[in-house]
């Protein structure tokens, strides 16, 4: 039985293909596109996943689609009505994609892939709860926090076998989600695309909650219960009647306008802190709520906010709960995967009989095909007899401080590089993070870059949960770096001492592991930089072709695709100026 | 031939822009009419009945902010709908 998921026009339009229960191709849109977030038809990433297992959509039984557009469309009248003659401007931009795509899903899908039988439609924050049923928990409770769904913003409930209930819910204009947003838009980033940065940016600020003079200023515009249960004081947003999120009175509590090209002073800083403080603290309280309410010592995270790796490593130490677990992509790019594993398990009463533990779900290059792109674009490379060779020269390219693309297997399912889409590099060299700017990333320069280790050396290096969460696989968990290798790192350690790091085991990606051991051989520390493979503003790169016109227009060094290791200097071609194409 | 080509593609291209900037306008009258009558005059009613679409507002007196959801698993027919 096949059952495809799709989820679109929101942001991260994404499908997942399943098969007897087990997810067997996933991508997002972007990384056919090109278009960082894309919000379309998952047309490219639809034709991929029926592609990889060599069928038509005539083998699909179920579509699944990751919300229930005409609830959505409620939501968003009475936007318009509440706010009425206020939200005139986003009425006439909004009305017309509502009415010419989000309400013609069905026509959309039955046209554009020619299917004619049903669609099934599950609520946003159920396709979210869903990554329950692909986490190796039998029972578990679940916390669900994003912008907004169809009315929620937040949910938990609990996950039994194949069965999921959610219990409660908070509404629509009140949203953890698009508090941590606004603060993103007041910080000059952009939204729903750059909140990382501020949870980078906020280790940079006071982060004592006494010292910081934002964080009393930011709580009075949040009203939270001892539940965890909260409200927002609406004067300060606009982002339900505009196209914008603070208002004017927010820009009034932080003592300045919406920063645009200015430096990032300490004030800033201090914001970004304060949201980070704010947003960890409500969290801890949902958590600890939920936790007394459903009893469960496991926790199933999901959602958006599920990505702040900051507040998700500091869970298990806050809360009551043992183990934690989130898929590699808890945001709304997941959810295709969540409505799949739902029609399966719960709506078709199927056995669960699937743990996503490797994250490597999309398209795939053999030997001959990258050998064919190389030959026929007459590209300059060199051969590996078997892996043994291509660790040992690899590792030894990397200690010697240059920087490798590494180009392997599937591509990985959800936002981070994870070993398959890579930029691998020294993090002993005190200069590797200013190297990578230059010569790669081109970004700000308080943001850290993540150290990648064996899974089973982490808890020497890092301050680690033990056991370790299973999301740490995925990226989804910063810790402390303990204090005597700090300066041994540099290249990974952020400015307050931690590092988000990536577990990897053996039985995920073999080769990948072996080279971080074989590089620890070398140079005493199994640890290396990962970087996702791509340039600021790109989505991370897909084919052959992507990676090789990254390498080009950038200052990667080397660039090893399957057994062909490629040489930047013996191929001067440039295609384009990556400097030029750098962009949020 | 080349340069009839070029020139009625360029008379092509912009014969669509016109049509897609009639269009907008076209759009932006009728979603105006739209906007003032129907949710103009719903929003205003409903101001006066004292109705609102949103819970915008902070009473401080609730114990708790969590809402009723009970979501769970639903006929399969139920999941056929958009609503």
């Amino acid at each position: 039985m096949y059952i495809l998921g799709i989820s679109c026009y929101y942001h991260d339009a994404s499908a997942a293909l399943l098969k007897d229960g087990k997810i067997v191709a996933a991508a997002q849109e972007e990384r056919f596109t090109r278009k960082k977030h894309d919000t379309s038809f998952p047309i490219n990433s639809i034709n991929y996943c029926l592609k990889s297992q060599n069928i038509s959509v005539r083998n699909i039984d179920y579509i699944g689609f990751y919300e229930k557009p005409i609830i959505k469309f409620e939501r968003v009248l009475s936007q318009h009505l509440d706010m009425f003659p206020l939200s005139f401007k986003t009425f006439l931009s909004s009305t017309p994609s509502w009415l010419n795509e989000k309400l013609r899903v069905i026509k959309k899908i039955k046209k554009s892939l020619k299917y004619n039988k049903d669609v099934l439609f599950i609520e946003h924050h159920l396709a979210h709860a869903a990554s329950f049923l692909i986490s190796p928990f039998k029972k578990a409770a679940i916390v669900t926090i994003d912008g907004v769904g169809e009315w929620t913003t937040t949910t938990y409930g609990v996950g039994n076998e194949e069965e999921i209930k959610l219990i409660k819910e908070i509404k629509f204009p009140h949203s953890l989600g698009l508090l941590y947003s606004t603060l993103t838009a007041y910080l000059g980033f952009s939204v729903n695309n750059s909140e990382y940065k501020v949870m980078g940016l906020s280790a940079y600020g006071e982060m004592d909650k006494n010292k910081n003079p934002y964080y009393q200023k930011l709580k009075k515009i949040i009203d939270v219960r001892e539940d965890g249960s909260y409200k927002l004081d609406m004067s300060y947003f606009v982002y339900h009647y505009a196209d914008r999120m603070p208002s004017k009175k927010l820009c009034g509590l932080l003592d300045g306008p919406v920063r645009k090209n200015e430096e990032i002073t300490k004030r800033y800083k201090d914001i970004a802190a304060a949201v980070q403080l704010i947003y960890e603290e409500v969290l801890f309280k949902i958590l600890n709520y939920v936790y007394k309410e459903t009893k469960q010592e496991n926790l199933i995270l999901s959602g958006g906010c599920a990505l702040n790796s900051v507040a998700n490593g500091k869970i298990v130490k806050n809360t009551k709960f043992k183990r934690i677990w989130s898929q590699p992509d808890p945001g709304d790019g997941g959810t295709s995967i969540g409505v799949a594993s739902y029609i399966y398990n719960t709506i078709l009463n199927n056995k669960r009989n699937y743990v996503l533990s490797n994250p490597y779900l999309g398209p795939k290059f053999t030997a001959e095909q990258i050998k064919d792109f190389l030959d026929r674009n007459k590209i300059k490379y060199s051969e590996f007899k078997d892996e043994k060779e291509i660790v040992k020269k690899v590792a030894n390219l990397i200690y010697k401080n240059n920087v490798v693309g590494w180009f392997f297997d599937g591509m990985e399912w959800g936002p981070r590089a994870l070993g398959a889409r890579s930029i691998l590099s020294n993090p002993c060299n005190p200069k590797m993070q200013d190297v990578l700017n230059l010569k790669v990333k081109h970004r700000e320069k308080f943001r850290p870059f993540a150290p990648v280790v064996c899974e089973d050396d982490a808890l020497k290096y890092f301050e680690c949960d033990n056991p370790i969460p299973e999301p740490t696989d995925f990226m989804l968990m910063v810790y402390p770096i303990k204090k005597q290798w700090q300066k041994k790192i540099p290249a990974v350690t952020h400015v307050d001492g931690s590092g988000r790091l990536q577990t990897i085991r053996k039985e995920q990606n073999h080769l990948y592991y072996n080279l971080i051991k074989e590089f620890g051989k070398i140079s005493g520390i199994p640890i290396l930089i990962n970087t996702s493979f791509n340039i600021r503003g790109e989505p991370i790169v897909c084919t052959p072709f992507d990676a090789y016109k990254c390498m080009m227009g950038t200052g990667i060094d080397y660039l090893i695709m399957n057994k062909f290791l490629i040489k930047r200097e013996e191929n001067q071609k440039h295609m384009w100026d990556s400097e030029k194409n750098a962009r949020d | 031939m080349k340069y009839f080509k070029i020139f009625f593609g360029a008379v092509k291209n912009g014969f669509k822009k016109f049509g897609e900037n009639i269009a907008l306008i076209i759009n932006s009258i009728l979603l105006s009419v739209v906007y003032i009558l129907g949710i103009g005059l719903t929003a205003i009613i409903s101001k006066i009945c004292g109705k609102s679409f949103l819970d915008r507002k902070i009473s401080g007196k609730e114990k708790t902010y969590w809402n009723n959801l009970n979501l769970k698993k639903q006929p399969v027919e139920k999941y056929y709908r958009q609503f």
